[in-house]
């Protein structure tokens, strides 16, 4: 049993915590949309999608440096989140009335209507640019790519970096929360839609504000992750938002500091499941990890606060 | 009931003659292709399409029998409904005196029960499922099967002095039929199989597997895995450092795992039947041609019906001037040392199963190169 203790366990641990940085930061779109809708966006993982092929476009006729690509993909994911909110979340507001506002089927709706957005695009992106895992350049592919050595630990250079970005994700969103204007309003939109519209807030306006921040967060995530796992396809999105969604709730479904630890969580307890079980059976880590959530803690195990988002 | 009287009633008028067609020589001598020419596998019905005109054109052309031979080509879609359809239609044509096809295995097993029954011989180039030959005497295949690949890489890595192995699958039928056929094979040599993983398909993140895998210190890693997963796997070995050799399926053997995967495929061991690259003279003959009359590279698929018609051919001439049914049967049971462009191919009179040479790859500096 003590055996099992050694130095591979440690690197274990390593790629479990990148895992789980890899959730976290599908994660951190995804719950700050839900946060304020209080609805499941289903298209996330395809906004992930756009990014990395927004991305790869970008590389393959352009080739610019990376602060360049960064700031494209990011306009790239505010834009295809404006896009899809026009498209499947606007025309469910467009009742005032209290009764309209306040029902779960007008909520539960856009439900369906991101799933089939999702469907769509993923099937367009198909069409165009076939099933298969694109080639990335080796100059970007290898910037991510490149093993590196911590005496007996390996990382790659990608790891870091989605690190960096996930650190830098988490506090920017953080200071867009608690410092400025719009996000006094995505607060109060989250907190009280209603009472946030009789205070004078513009709800569709802060709506699509947090579409668009969230979505360049989930498509700079795509691109960074896409080319550190080599993996561009249509149904890339899939997998991580899964484990990413698990996080969510299990984070309390409106908690973004919550969904983070958890995804981190997450994915530590998978690389370590692989240790005494087949990898087949890690994924049903997620699961067990989500039923538990909600048999124990019906609220997450960050979601108790009154704060949201 | 309609059919069975209606080929009744032509079998009985045509008994007469039936009996004169033994002594005089027929006009000619037809086939049945059925293969998927629509549908989401039309690309590989078009390669098997495109290889068999290539080999009855030649064929025809040696005169090597004193009539010709013609193939009717039937669309099933790969679909085993459809192919069962076109199954009834070729064994009512009293003429067809073998089937090529089709393409998946469910639908050559849906279709080969029709066969079976009626008594024709079918050979398919690419259904690997085990039960396809089981179904009776009259089906033949001649790709090969896990049960065939796994003891070659096996006695490969016995050469190479590999006495530990670990081996990484994909988890699903053909996967668990990766795994089981090597180890076994590996452990009757004396080898051990020191780690096992399946992954789940759909899962690129294999950092997990390879470190659990480093911890039993293989001199060697087999994986069984399509080329897309292959390629992730691939580069996360070299991200981890792990610098164990790594020996894969056939399957991997595709131009595009090296532009996925870049420096990490550098070193892989592979085994594969067609090799486009191959400096052997007959496939190069067939490459250069296929390519200047398709503006194409044939493919394992395309190669796959190229044999297999020309196995069927060669079957022919042999039942020649007796080409009936049963007499085509026979003699492609007889198939041996067939000098193919995916390998010498001797079919097992008894399991009908193929057996092949397998030629032996490494991937150097981003090419697939022959290791002698």
């Amino acid at each position: 049993m003590f055996d099992r203790f050694d130095i591979f366990f440690v690197q274990q641990l390593v790629n479990g915590f990148s895992v789980g940085l890899v959730y976290a930061l599908v994660a951190i779109g995804f719950t700050l949309i839900f946060g304020v809708l209080n609805v499941v966006n289903f298209a996330h993982g395809e906004i992930y999608m756009i990014g990395a092929y927004a991305g790869l476009l970008a590389i393959l006729v352009l080739a610019p440096p990376w602060v360049a690509l960064l700031l494209l993909v990011l306009a790239a994911g505010i834009a295809a989140g404006i896009a899809l909110e026009r498209a499947a979340f606007k025309p469910f507001r467009r009742f005032r009335d209290e009764a309209s506002l306040k029902s779960k089927a007008m909520r539960e709706s856009t439900l369906l209507s991101s799933l089939a957005i999702s469907i769509v695009v993923r099937e367009s992106v198909e069409k165009i640019f076939g099933a298969d895992m694109q080639a990335i350049p080796r100059a970007y592919a290898d910037a991510m790519q490149e093993p590196i050595s911590l005496g007996e630990l390996a990382v790659a250079s990608g790891q870091i970096a989605i690190l960096a970005a996930a650190v830098v994700m988490f506090a920017t969103l953080q200071w867009i929360l608690k410092r400025t204007d719009i996000g006094l309003s995505i607060r109060a939109v989250a907190a009280n839609p209603l009472g946030a519209q009789y205070v004078g807030v513009h709800v569709d306006r802060t709506v699509i504000a947090t579409f668009a921040i969230g979505s360049g967060m989930g498509a700079v995530a795509g691109l960074l992750i896409g080319l550190y796992q080599g993996t561009i396809f249509p149904a890339m999105g899939f997998a991580p938002g899964v484990k990413a969604f698990v996080a969510m709730v299990m984070g309390g479904l409106n908690s973004i500091p919550g969904a983070v630890l958890c995804a981190i969580v997450l994915g530590l307890a998978e690389a370590v499941a692989t240790e005494f079980f087949g990898q087949g059976w890690a994924d049903l880590v997620a699961y067990v990890f989500l039923v538990l959530t909600l048999v124990f803690f019906p609220t997450g195990l960050f979601g108790a606060g009154r704060e949201r988002v | 009931m309609t059919t069975t009287r209606r080929s009744l009633l032509v079998a009985a008028a045509l008994a007469p003659f039936a009996a004169k067609r033994a002594t005089a020589q027929p006009r000619r001598v037809l086939i049945g292709y059925q293969l998927p020419l629509t549908g989401e596998f039309s690309q590989y019905g078009e390669r098997f399409r495109n290889s068999a005109l290539m080999a009855l054109e030649a064929f025809n052309r040696a005169g090597r029998l004193p009539v010709p031979v013609d193939i009717v080509f039937e669309d099933t879609r790969s679909d085993p409904r459809e192919a069962v359809a076109v199954a009834r239609k070729f064994v009512d044509n009293r003429e067809i005196v073998a089937v090529l096809g089709d393409f998946s295995s469910s639908a050559s097993i849906q279709a080969g029960r029709v066969y079976a029954e009626v008594g024709m011989p079918q050979l398919s180039q690419t259904a690997s499922h085990p039960d396809f030959v089981k179904i009776s005497p009259w089906q033949f295949r001649n790709i090969t099967t896990q049960a065939y690949e796994g003891p070659r890489v096996a006695e490969w890595m016995r050469e190479n002095g590999v006495r530990r192995v670990a081996v990484v699958a994909i988890q699903n039928d053909w996967g668990q039929s990766v795994v089981s056929n090597f180890a076994e094979a590996f452990r009757a040599g004396g080898g051990e199989v020191v780690a096992t993983q399946f992954f789940n398909p759909g899962n690129r993140e294999f950092r997990a597997i390879l470190t659990e895998i480093a911890r039993a210190r293989p001199d060697a890693i087999y994986i069984g895995m399509f080329y897309e997963d292959g390629a992730a796997f691939l580069q996360q070995r070299r991200q981890l450092n792990i610098r164990v050799p790594v020996y894969a399926t056939s399957s991997l053997y595709e131009p595009k795992l090296v532009e996925l995967a870049g420096a990490g495929a550098e070193g892989v061991f592979l085994s594969t039947t067609f090799m486009s690259t191959s400096p052997e003279p007959h496939v190069r003959a067939y490459v250069e041609e296929y390519r200047r009359r398709f503006g194409s590279d044939p493919n394992m698929f395309s190669a796959q019906a190229f044999d297999a018609v020309n196995i069927l051919l060669e079957a022919i001439v042999r039942a020649w001037p007796e080409v009936t049914r049963a007499r085509v049967r026979e003699e492609l049971a007889k198939t041996r040392d067939f000098p193919g462009v995916t390998g010498v191919t001797t079919f097992d009179p008894e399991t009908r199963e193929p057996a092949k040479t397998l030629a032996r790859m490494r991937i150097e500096n981003g090419q697939f190169v022959l290791v002698r």
